[in-house]
């Protein structure tokens, strides 16, 4: 079932050119919302596999973790984060490379690149360059610590940043004290899943779309400096003003809430299998006690208010503990919802796909792809937004490497038909990658046994 | 960017109040319509500056409210919504999240909305979004990081998922929400017409998962939390003055990580290659803990920066404030609160090239703009304001 809010009008940035010379996740799933949001994004590639996008190679997944022969249009991280692009493929380290692609620039609205800023430099790509190629771009510059202070060179993975701008100060599990009490601990924790690359991918959405409307009325173009650790910092500001105002540096408290109790992530009945519950008030409390049969436990004096639950935590997530843990979390969460209390189940990705609320709104949005890719269709995750009127949708499949050399080249740049030749000959463009050497996949029961994957299905 | 533009923000807590300080850093006139007495609920929300529980003193509240206006107006009241209707008549955007059965009832759809004002862009933000089966359910930020499938990834394989403290999820909702209302507003520059502007919570953290979702539909398999196990590689790790995250990524050889850490035993050939670390993972692990030990966080991350790594350090709250990175790039700036008094803020995540429209202001007190915006916009007379307040209303 589709949702209902299917287009109904143009989208919103027909019309608008991207340049996307982006690699990994951040910025090319930037790339891949402002496609779907209609505008014509043209992913800079190259066939040189030293330099291609590390998702069209290393990340995976693969069909069945089967990389097959041109591997490189098949991975489905990079089908995310690049479907509905066209693919030009360019060697910027040639002379000839570069000229097409400042050309290309010429021609476009917004161009997207995340090398660091010594090779942003050293490719001329730096906003009083492209400024003067085109004066009213608008140009996101993304990095690790930004273009200019001084860690700007050097280089940055989400991993690696996220506890970097104070995430874990506010992350921890407790531990016990020597009472046996569980306190805050000094042990910072992650969110993980590459949390601040999508940090930085929703501030630039937000920064380009403002962007393009004030250079819609002013004509005058934009740079931004997107720095992951600075734009991460600002995710946790109510936090930071903690420490400004009252000089405390960290709030590790598990799973726990500074007024609301319980409030926790609790085990169910099998392998990792997990619910939370968080009860916002007195009222939640009372239709807590109720719905799992224990009426009486209004009456404890331990439990009587928000405060004394706070104080008696650990005795009441015992209690919840042992309530929950015999059942299902399917049982567990139908119980506690029909009874008005916040409670969910702490679904994994397969959950995730089957979910009837997420399904019916149509979050998954599907995709056909080529024949010859033997992808077939699959669904992608759309957006966690939708427009009554020009709704966005995924356009098509993440494109083969360099499918669209001809219509970009010739097409929208102008060159002369016999020079895609002479280009390939030069090794300029291509549409294989050089070398060839098929990624070393690990059997998903390795994967298990390395911690890497928590398990997998073979009827998926 | 977007002076002249209006924004009514008519929610509390964080997701509506993060997507209005957004707009407003860009420029945009956000005016934040509270309830008469209590305000945002955000205004009762810990920790507070100087512990002091004062509505105009929670920190949540002054973070998320900076460059905003404030009114009171019980939109329960036939008058105060006839006030919010006039205020409407001139509003380009309204963000709101109340739950779609409260924002019904307030007369705050969609259909009525446009009605009174056909260009606005209308904006609602609710954990579940206004369609589907779980439309009516109450979540809380740990509820919406579970239903998301973001909260199975966070924290250790070895134990129950673990939740930030700081309400993430209403931040990345209040983000998509201020990018769905520009591609609206975008798009009204060509169709002059406004449009509805739906978000969930839930959804906008499940499509972080550009791995684990087609790790599942493409080869079945469920990728999990950080591994307990293996070589420490891109994991937090102890070093002498708290911890970091030492990485192998990036385009440099094991000699360079090897060197740096500067431990005899890890330049041994076994562990220079990903195979090798994986099969030696335990071992690695240990000389890893041993070689960090040595070295303090901030020397190793500069160190590796200099060296091309992409090693990372766990920083607190009080680490940010210090870093002279951030005050290379003058990222605080200083806002003096007439309540909460002055302290360094937090500024903008990108840093843009052009001059800025804009200049950012604490946030406001309750009821701050009363007479500013009900007798500026709306040319309410000071008589009338005192007989409003008198009522309630205001």
């Amino acid at each position: 079932m589709k949702n209902d809010y299917m287009t109904s009008d143009s989208l919103p940035l027909e019309g608008i050119r991207v340049v996307d010379l982006s690699r990994v996740f951040a910025m090319p799933y930037v790339g891949a919302h402002l496609a779907d949001m209609g505008a014509e994004v043209i992913k800079v590639d190259t066939h040189h596999a030293a330099f291609v996008d590390t998702t069209r190679t290393l990340t995976g997944p693969y069909p069945d973790n089967v990389p097959g022969e041109d591997y490189w249009n098949r991975a489905g991280t990079f089908q995310t984060l690049n479907r509905g692009k066209e693919s030009v493929t360019l060697d910027l380290r040639s002379e000839r490379g570069m000229e097409l692609l400042l050309d290309l620039i010429g021609i476009s609205d917004i161009v997207l690149e995340n090398f660091t800023p010594r090779v942003t430099r050293r490719f001329g790509l730096d906003y009083p360059h492209l400024k003067s190629v085109r004066p009213d771009l608008v140009l996101v510059s993304n990095t690790g610590y930004g273009h200019t202070g001084p860690w700007s060179d050097f280089g940055a993975m989400a991993s690696a940043l996220e506890p970097t701008h104070a995430a874990g100060a506010f992350m921890g599990y407790l531990e016990r004290d020597e009472n046996g009490r569980l306190v805050s601990s000094e042990t910072p924790n992650k969110i993980g899943n590459s949390y601040t690359d999508f940090l930085a991918c929703w501030s630039a959405q937000v920064a380009i779309l403002a962007a393009l409307y004030r250079r819609a009325l002013s004509g005058q173009g934009v740079w931004i400096d997107l720095a992951m650790y600075q734009t991460g910092v600002s995710y946790f500001g109510a936090g930071l003003l903690d420490f400004a105002f009252n000089g405390r540096r960290s709030r590790r408290i598990g799973n726990r809430h500074e007024f609301m109790s319980p409030h926790g992530c609790y085990p169910c009945q099998g392998e990792d299998s997990w619910v939370v519950i968080a009860a916002r008030d007195d009222e939640d409390w009372r239709s807590f006690c109720s719905a799992i049969g224990k009426p009486a436990l209004v009456a404890d004096p331990r439990f009587r208010d928000q405060l004394n639950r706070h104080r008696h935590q650990d005795s009441l997530d015992e209690l919840i503990t042992e309530w929950t843990i015999d059942r299902t979390q399917e049982s567990v969460v139908a119980i506690l919802n029909d009874a008005g209390i916040p409670a969910a189940p702490v679904l994994e990705a397969g959950q995730l796909l089957g979910d009837p609320h997420l399904r019916q709104r149509g979050l998954f949005e599907e995709v056909e792809h080529p024949e010859e890719s033997g992808l077939g269709k699959r669904e992608y995750l759309g957006r966690g937004w939708r427009l009554s009127e020009s709704n966005p949708r995924i356009q098509g499949p993440a494109p083969d490497l360099g499918r669209d050399n001809e219509k970009v080249l010739v097409n929208l740049v102008g060159i002369q038909e016999e020079e895609l030749e002479t280009l390939k000959d030069n090794e300029v463009i291509g549409n294989r990658l050089l070398p060839t050497a098929a990624p070393n996949v690990v059997p998903l029961a390795r994967q298990k046994e390395l911690g890497w994957i928590a398990d997998f299905r073979q009827d998926y | 960017m977007l002076s002249g533009i209006r924004v009514l923000e008519l929610g509390g807590h964080t997701s509506a109040p993060f997507c209005g300080k957004l707009l407003a850093q860009y420029g945009a006139e956000v005016v934040k319509i509270e309830p008469p007495g209590t305000g945002d609920p955000a205004r009762s929300q810990g920790p507070f500056a100087g512990d002091d529980p004062n509505p105009e003193k929670s920190l949540p509240f002054l973070y998320l409210n900076t460059g905003k206006r404030s009114i009171t107006l019980d939109i329960k009241t036939a008058t105060g919504r006839s006030l919010l209707r006039e205020l409407l008549k001139d509003t380009d955007i309204l963000v709101e999240n109340h739950s779609p059965a409260d924002s019904e009832a307030l007369g705050l759809d969609y259909g009525t909305l446009a009605r009174i004002s056909p260009g606005i862009i209308a904006a609602s933000i609710t954990p579940f979004g206004l369609t589907g089966p779980y439309r009516d359910y109450p979540a809380t930020d740990i509820g919406v990081f579970a239903y998301s499938g973001h909260l199975y990834h966070s924290g250790d394989s070895d134990r129950e998922p673990l939740r930030n403290a700081l309400d993430q999820s209403w931040y990345i909702a209040g983000a998509n929400a201020a990018t769905a209302i520009l591609a609206a507003l975008f798009r009204r520059l060509n169709s002059g017409r406004g449009q509805q502007v739906e978000v969930s919570a839930v959804e906008c953290l499940a499509t972080h998962l550009v791995q684990a979702v087609p790790y599942f539909n493409y080869m079945g398999a469920i990728k999990g939390r950080r591994p307990v196990r293996g070589s420490g590689f891109e994991e937090l790790m102890p070093a002498r003055d708290g911890y970091v995250v030492p990485s192998v990524q990036g385009s440099q050889p094991w000699s360079v990580v090897s060197d740096l850490i500067g431990l005899e035993e890890l330049k041994d050939e076994k562990f220079a290659t990903g195979s090798g670390r994986i099969e030696h993972g335990e071992e690695l692990r240990e000389l890893l803990v041993k070689g960090l030990a040595e070295w303090d966080r901030m020397p190793l991350f500069e160190a590796s920066g200099e060296r091309r790594l992409v090693f990372g350090m766990a920083q607190d709250a009080g680490d940010v404030f210090d870093c002279p990175h951030l005050e290379a790039r003058e990222f605080f700036e200083q806002l003096d609160h007439p309540v909460a008094g002055a302290a360094l803020y937090p500024g903008m995540g990108p840093k843009l090239s052009s001059a800025f429209d804009s200049e950012n202001a604490p946030a406001p007190l309750l009821g701050q703009h009363n007479r500013e915006i009900l007798g500026g916009r709306l040319g309410v007379t000071d008589v009338e304001l005192v007989s409003l307040r008198a009522s309630g209303i205001i």
